[in-house]
């Protein structure tokens, strides 16, 4: 013991490691403000332009602007349309999609249809970059049985982070012909995001060889600053006995949520790829970079009674770079249950549709996808490399191991998958998932069949920052 | 229980390899013949099994008895066996070659990579790296190295061939233990302000003799 202390002491570590040990310096707490009451609104719809039935026709432009993202602080922004979130592209099952995108941005973007299944020239992966002042037409028909909640996002070569981070980022909405829940139900679509911010209102994005930057690297950028639809802390409404759907978007770029609704439990309906068999009650969800979720809310509070929806409490975190405030609960949204008399709460139906499991035995081969810390299978991402051959109408299990000590959300674009098992453990229930958090020192196994559409398909760690540092793959489908 | 080299035996440590490959491989040594029938590759692992005792890499990474006949042999230390460095707990992790727990998942290059440069073979790609400057030849531009009391700056002055043969042992030569060691803490910088070249001397080592050397006879 001796020696090898000595050794240390050589090494004279004192000093800069009690330097080091405090991430995050730049989070202030004069930023940390409670906001007016904001009204809870879905973000505005694009509007549809087109004329022909089942063709759905938007604008999308991407643009800098400056926006009040805090109340009376102003930010230069990158936005869709002007807003942050952008507008949300509302779409039924079976619908053309033409949209017709122009980068006014100074630097390459593409748009990622994060989740949809579209042709591979219309996924807005780094292999399709949109040079500032192009114009470029992502055109795609949304397949029947994929209704549910998806989100629109950047993802050019090595600055997603940055791209999504100022601010680029929208909903999708694909709504099925015989949605089995309730129509009277209210749709309430949730984008949560986080931010951090210099003292002059610019979002910050630290040099990435300074210590900060260095922690941004390592964790995902997060922020002290919570976001649902743009507004801090905002103001939803729900009657006594109501029952509202909420479709849930995390939008972060490093930040695994762990909300819960005080006094409330939620009755989880889907995820990804949409609606499961059957509701599951839980008392708070996880959920990781990229995903979704669908959510049952109940107005079980008495008329004017309040509830805060907060965001608990996750370890992602390796110990190196844990943020010392990481055990912070944070609140998202209050939730005001109005004056009006209790209403008679709609029946929910037990089951909710059919999902057919992949077929494990038609199985051609296992793939293994080993993710260290922000590599993976030891390489980290080279475009003209394909590190997985495959062919169209393969049905493929995937083994996903994450051997370091640090969350890692798996993403593969353009093909949705089911979770078979988690270390081992059974899935206990069946859902279409293009999103799957693989918690540090896990292994996940999932099955995907590649339906249609050859191309070279990204796959990828969705913590901005390692996506954008290589930890990133290609999936060639022939 | 834990057990830590001497000083003197850590002095000893570079003169060990030398002696043990001239006492194997001299004329009449018992075993002399058996050994030049084995392959290239098991005379490699061989010479790494011997790199790896005469080091005491057991001395921390193990939780029983520090020899091959023990079955935690180079499976990873216990948390009661966790170095203390200022703030930080450095945890000696398990490197028999299981998958989910070891270095099952790793390159014999990546482990090289961490016994030559000190980088954390999880998180540094698989590459052949050319320099020592962060940035320049495959070097990371923000390495993340190995913790405190590994003393991977005395082991990168052993040959390259020294190094790859206790990759090779390390990789083939064990049985896989699954035995999860807990992951150690250490600063955000990865020990990057403590591994300075001004801190650690140069690689490679200065012509003899140095300022503190008197040279020869």
């Amino acid at each position: 013991m001796i020696h090898r202390l000595s050794l240390l002491t050589l090494l004279t570590l004192s000093g800069s490691l009690v330097a080091l040990s405090s991430p995050h310096e730049t989070y202030s707490a004069s930023h940390e403000r409670t906001l007016p009451a904001t009204d809870g609104a879905n973000p505005d719809v694009l509007v549809n332009i087109s004329k022909k039935p089942k063709t759905v026709e938007v604008n999308i432009t991407a643009a800098v602007t400056t926006l009040f993202l805090q109340p009376g602080v102003k930010s230069e922004v990158f936005a869709y349309n002007g807003r942050v979130p952008g507008p949300t592209l509302d779409v039924r099952e079976g619908d053309h999609v033409i949209v017709h995108f122009r980068n006014d941005l100074p630097e390459p973007t593409t748009v990622h249809w994060h989740g949809i299944h579209l042709p591979f020239e219309s996924d807005g992966s780094p292999f399709h970059p949109i040079k500032p002042g192009e114009t470029h037409n992502y055109e795609f028909t949304v397949r029947p049985g994929t209704a549910g909640t998806y989100w629109y996002h950047p993802h050019p070569d090595r600055r997603t982070g940055f791209a999504i981070g100022k601010g680029l980022f929208g909903g999708i909405i694909v709504r099925a012909a015989d949605d089995p829940l309730p129509a009277s139900i209210p749709d309430k679509l949730l984008i949560l995001s986080d931010n951090r911010f210099l003292r002059d209102g610019a979002i910050d994005f630290p040099d990435p060889l300074s210590p900060n930057g260095g922690i941004d690297e390592e964790n995902g950028r997060e922020g002290p600053i919570l976001f649902v639809n743009g507004h801090v802390m905002p103001r939803f409404t729900i009657r006594s006995g109501e029952v509202q759907r909420w479709r849930v978007v995390n939008a972060s770029a490093g930040r695994i949520y762990r909300i819960a609704l005080s006094g409330h439990s939620f009755l989880h309906v889907g995820s990804d790829g949409g609606l499961f068999e059957k509701p599951r009650e839980v008392k708070e969800m996880v959920i990781t970079t990229g995903e979704r979720v669908e959510l049952l809310v109940r107005g079980t509070d008495a008329p004017g009674a309040k509830s805060v929806l907060q965001n608990l409490p996750y370890d992602r975190y390796a110990p190196q770079t844990r943020p010392r405030d990481w055990q912070t609960t944070r609140d998202l949204l209050t939730l005001q249950t109005t004056d009006e008399t209790p209403m008679t709460p709609v029946a929910i139906p037990a089951t909710l549709r059919r999902i057919t499991p992949l077929d494990t035995t038609k199985s051609t081969a296992v793939r293994t996808v080993v993710f260290g810390q922000g590599i993976i299978n030891g390489k980290t991402m080279d475009m003209s490399r394909v590190d997985v051959s495959t062919h169209v109408g393969a049905t493929e299990i995937w083994e996903i191991e994450n051997i370091v000590g640090m969350d890692h959300p798996f993403h593969l674009h353009g093909f949705q998958f089911q979770v078979l098992d988690r270390d081992g453990v059974p899935e206990p229930y069946r859902a279409w998932k293009d999103m799957l958090n693989i918690p540090k020192h896990s292994t996940a196994r999932i099955i995907v069949r590649y339906d249609d559409y050859p191309g070279k398909w990204m796959f990828h760690c969705h913590i901005l920052d390692h996506e954008d540092h290589g930890m990133m793959g290609v999936l060639e489908v022939k | 229980m834990t057990r830590w080299p001497t000083r003197r035996s850590l002095y000893l440590m570079p003169f060990l390899p030398v002696f043990f490959l001239v006492a194997c491989t001299a004329p009449g040594s018992s075993s002399y013949s058996s050994r030049n029938d084995m392959s290239a590759r098991q005379q490699q692992i061989t010479r790494g099994r011997a790199l790896v005792l005469d080091h005491d890499c057991a001395g921390c990474h193990s939780m029983g008895v520090p020899s091959p006949i023990d079955p935690g042999f180079l499976a990873g230390t216990t948390d009661s066996a966790q170095f203390q460095i200022g703030p930080f707990k450095t945890r000696a992790r398990n490197l028999t070659p299981d998958n989910a727990t070891g270095l099952g998942r790793f390159s014999e290059r990546q482990v090289f990579n961490a016994l030559r440069y000190g980088l954390r073979p999880g998180e540094t790609p698989d590459v052949e790296i050319t320099s020592s400057t962060p940035g320049q030849g495959n070097f990371p531009a923000r390495p993340r190295y190995l913790a405190p009391p590994m003393p991977w700056i005395a082991f990168r002055h052993m040959t390259d061939e020294q190094l790859w043969a206790i990759s090779a042992y390390l990789k083939n030569g064990l049985k896989p233990v699954s035995h999860r060691v807990a992951d150690s803490e250490g600063p955000p910088d990865f020990w990057a302000s403590a591994w300075t070249a001004e801190k650690t001397g140069p690689y490679p080592a200065p012509p003899f003799p140095a300022g503190a050397e008197k040279g020869g006879q």
